[in-house]
């Protein structure tokens, strides 16, 4: 039975394609918001018989619709009554029960919903454990209430229907009389009753006057489609890919509780629709050019919450960028620590990256100086606290030993960085991506030091870290008879020498000595490296390469963005037109919806991308990868008041237009032109990444 | 007794705090000592704080008892998991209490140093 998802920021309901629900603390269906199952049972029948579905209309990412009719499943289905359950997600969700009588008879009917709830936090669905407070169940003033408490911690369900019905501690029955070809209808609503702080989390978000309701979300998801950037392409894949996009970027939006009405990226759907430091932020950037809010309140939610203390059990410093927030008893009863986690190494520096970037897009002076403490905060974290090694770099390692993530940087597996011949280093752990990131970040202080907080003894300084950090990196983690950079560097200095993506990644931080870069590129580039489709986390040539191995040989589709961004950065148009073509082609096998990962197979093996299997889709810095590849095609540059253009697009795009681009400058528009023409072959489906023929030369 | 409150209340107001420059808003916190209620509120503008025990009606209310408060000032106890426990209850605007939250459980002792940002890292 297929699971049927519909959500509104955190708040979101999964269950079978009739609509119904029956959860096991394992089985993640159910009603959940702030990371809590508000409902596990919602189950429909007629005189006591359950339904079976004719088809499910997903209308929108907060909106679907159940056709149903009675019966007992079998092939002949005589239907004289069918059934639509419309339900629609925000605060809560509201689900609209419309039965037709197609009978030339009346119908008397007994209908009942069951109802209960688990209050389980998301990460016991997770892990199956087991409660340990009460459950209590009431009904009063035409609502029933389901409750769970634990010392002070207490969270309610209110469920009421606008039909007459009786009501009882498990369920709503209805007894309900429908003429011939005549139907009869009610209102449900789910709310949320109690929750964080005490009262109810969310009002139900419906325009009261309609005559059907309808969710707030849809009129915010027009303006939201209506002040994106408009594209037009003559490789139609690429238009389905950029509004996919879009409308996902869309349903992954999530608004913290501090700024009601201000929307910053999630990191996955369903799962993960909570703020995250790191995936949040390179969302944001991935963004830029086409939503800027999105990281505007990234920006203004992370600082709220930078870290202040030295707490363990958070793995919390001051100055540093929390990783994950969450709102369930687990987190309540300080038995996970994620009230916020500060457990992430990147997010600290690529706050400041972010800072920067938002500033050369958009001119918000304004939140640059009103967050100038935090970044000043963020920048003295690198070299306070993160320098765990003694030698000037980050590293990490985590205090909380119990439950804190043991690595921190965004390749999050136990095996991800390893020498070539498969060891793994110990801790502190200083991968080389972050030594990018920190150059990066100073770098970019600097300028905002200069030019925004009028504090050039500070940008200069920060100028002057940058340079020492550059050189020494220079040094330290070149493989010089490999020519590329190691992927960390151990406490004792050893470079831990296997041949990574994170390459990709220092070209975007610029902190690659420019004669350098040339090798570098020509890595990313090759067969070990570049699949076809993208670029691998891991090359082939490492003893723990695998191609479905969560980050030792997969290809992530945001990875490989960032590696095009890098190329673009040092000049290497065509090679990031390549893994453009690459990421759009593999999108279009995806419906435009790119996954988490994919199989990092050559392209020639398999003639389709193999998708990693991943309980999270969409992932927001997926969605994010067509936007930033968009971006690197057409080389949009923000240069003082202007925004630049230098198109390089792959073969196969012959026009791509990109109109109302939002900046500092008002709304320009971008124009590319492809620079090779290629043969359309009718009946054959036509791909960017695949190199003509003709162009193959001696194969 | 209520030392450890009444320290942070005042340690809040003493100085002009940067990290609040961002936000205007009133706060009262109310804590519960058996039959007692102490009131106090907590006036942000931009960064300048001013605290008293009488105003008028607050943007955000916070509500938990005396023993509770002072646990969280001193660092014992994480606001934010009390929070979602229950023990505290916020009413309002919740961008402040997500602003002052930052304040509780660092050490006055801590020099604040603008420049880098926060305390330094104790060897």
């Amino acid at each position: 039975m297929s699971d049927v998802k519909i959500l509104d920021g955190n708040t979101f309901v999964v269950s079978d394609d009739r609509g119904d629900i029956e959860a096991s603390l394992t089985d993640p269906t159910g009603l959940f918001s702030f990371d809590t199952r508000y409902l596990s049972k919602w189950v429909l029948t007629i005189d006591g018989q359950r339904l079976n579905p004719l088809s499910v209309d997903d209308l929108q990412y907060f909106e679907t619709r159940f056709f149903l009719v009675p019966g007992t499943g079998t092939v002949y289905i005589d239907a004289k009554l069918s059934v639509i359950r419309q339900r629609a997600v925000g605060g809560g969700f509201h689900e609209e029960l419309t039965i037709l009588n197609h009978d030339q008879k009346p119908a008397d009917l007994e209908v009942r919903i069951e109802v209960g709830s688990d209050f389980a936090d998301l990460f016991e669905v997770k892990d199956d454990l087991k409660k340990q407070g009460e459950y209590y169940n009431s009904v009063d003033d035409g609502r029933l209430l389901l409750g769970y408490r634990r010392d002070t911690y207490v969270r309610e369900t209110w469920i009421s229907a606008t039909a007459a019905c009786a009501i009882d501690e498990h369920g709503l029955t209805f007894s309900v009389h429908v003429e011939p070809n005549h139907e009869w209808t009610t209102d449900l609503h789910v709310t949320p009753g109690r929750g964080v702080g005490g009262h109810s989390v969310a009002q139900p978000k419906y325009e009261r006057h309609a005559k059907h309701a309808r969710p707030i979300m849809e009129l915010s998801l027009d303006k939201w489609l209506d002040e994106a950037p408009r594209l037009a392409c003559d490789w139609d894949p690429l238009n389905r890919t950029y509004q996919r996009s879009l409308v996902d970027l869309a349903a992954l939006r999530f608004s913290p509780v501090s700024l009601p009405g201000h929307y910053l990226p999630a990191a996955g759907l369903p799962w993960f629709m909570t703020m995250f430091g790191r995936d949040s932020i390179f969302t944001s950037l991935q963004a830029l050019p086409f939503t800027p809010e999105l990281a505007k309140t990234t920006l203004l939610a992370l600082g709220m919450w930078q870290g202040s203390r030295t707490d363990d059990f958070r793995d919390e410093d001051p100055g540093r960028i929390l990783h994950e927030l969450r709102f369930g008893e687990m987190t309540a009863f300080e038995e996970r620590p994620h009230s916020p986690y500060y457990g992430s190494v990147d997010a600290t520096p690529l706050y400041v990256v972010l800072l920067d970037e938002y500033e050369r897009w958009t001119g918000d002076v304004k939140l640059v100086k009103a967050l100038e403490h935090v970044a000043r905060a963020a920048l003295a974290w690198i070299d306070d606290y993160a320098d765990l090694q003694g030698n000037g770099y980050i590293a990490y390692k985590r205090r909380n030993e119990e439950s804190g993530l043991e690595n921190q940087c965004w390749k999050d597996s136990w095996d991800s960085i390893s020498y070539r011949d498969g060891r793994l280093p110990g801790f502190p752990r200083a991968t080389c991506e972050l030594q990018g990131y920190a150059y990066d970040a100073k770098m970019r202080g600097a300028r905002l030091a200069r030019e925004v907080w009028r504090d050039p003894a500070y940008a200069e300084r920060l100028e002057k870290e940058a340079a020492d950090l550059k050189r020494r990196f220079n040094r330290d983690f070149w493989v010089a008879d490999g020519q590329y950079y190691a992927i960390a560097l151990e406490a004792d200095g050893s470079k831990v020498d296997a041949l990574a993506s994170n390459n990709g990644h220092l070209l975007w931080s610029g902190i690659v000595d420019k004669a350098k870069a040339k090798a570098v590129a020509r890595h990313l580039m090759s067969p070990a490296m570049y699949s076809g489709w993208g670029v691998r986390t891991l090359s082939t040539d490492e003893s723990r390469y695998n191609p479905i191995g969560y980050h030792v040989g997969t290809v992530w589709p945001f990875d490989s963005s960032i590696v095009a961004w890098g190329l673009r950065r040092y000049g290497f148009k065509e090679e990031a037109a390549r893994i453009a073509a690459g990421i759009l082609d593999a999108a279009e096998f995806f419906d435009g919806r790119l996954p988490e990962a994919f199989g990092g197979y050559p392209r020639e093996l398999t003639k389709y991308p193999v998708q990693y299997p991943t309980a999270c889709s969409p992932q927001a810095w997926s969605t994010g990868a067509p936007l930033l590849l968009l971006r690197t095609m057409l080389g949009l540059e923000p240069i003082g008041e202007h925004l630049i253009v230098d198109p390089a697009l792959p073969q196969g795009i012959g026009r791509l237009e990109l109109l109302d681009i939002p900046g500092r400058w008002g709304r320009v528009d971008a124009f590319g032109r492809g620079r090779v023409d290629v043969e359309k072959r009718p009946r054959t489906r036509l791909q960017l990444g695949v190199i003509q023929p003709e162009k193959k030369g001696g194969r | 007794m209520a030392e450890p409150t009444r320290d942070f209340f005042t340690g809040l107001a003493e100085q002009h705090q940067p990290l609040l420059e961002g936000l205007t808003g009133l706060m009262r916190f109310d804590l519960v000592d058996g039959e007692r209620t102490e009131h106090w509120y907590v006036d942000i503008r931009k960064g300048d704080i001013t605290v008293s025990h009488s105003g008028p009606e607050p943007d955000c209310t916070v509500t938990t008892d005396l023993a509770t408060f002072e646990a969280i000032v001193s660092g014992k106890m994480n606001a934010m998991a009390a929070l979602l426990r229950g023990a505290i209850e916020i009413e309002g605007r919740f961008a402040l209490m997500t602003a002052v939250q930052r304040f509780f459980g660092v050490p006055r002792d801590m020099p604040d140093v603008p420049a880098a940002g926060y305390a330094r890292r104790q060897s």
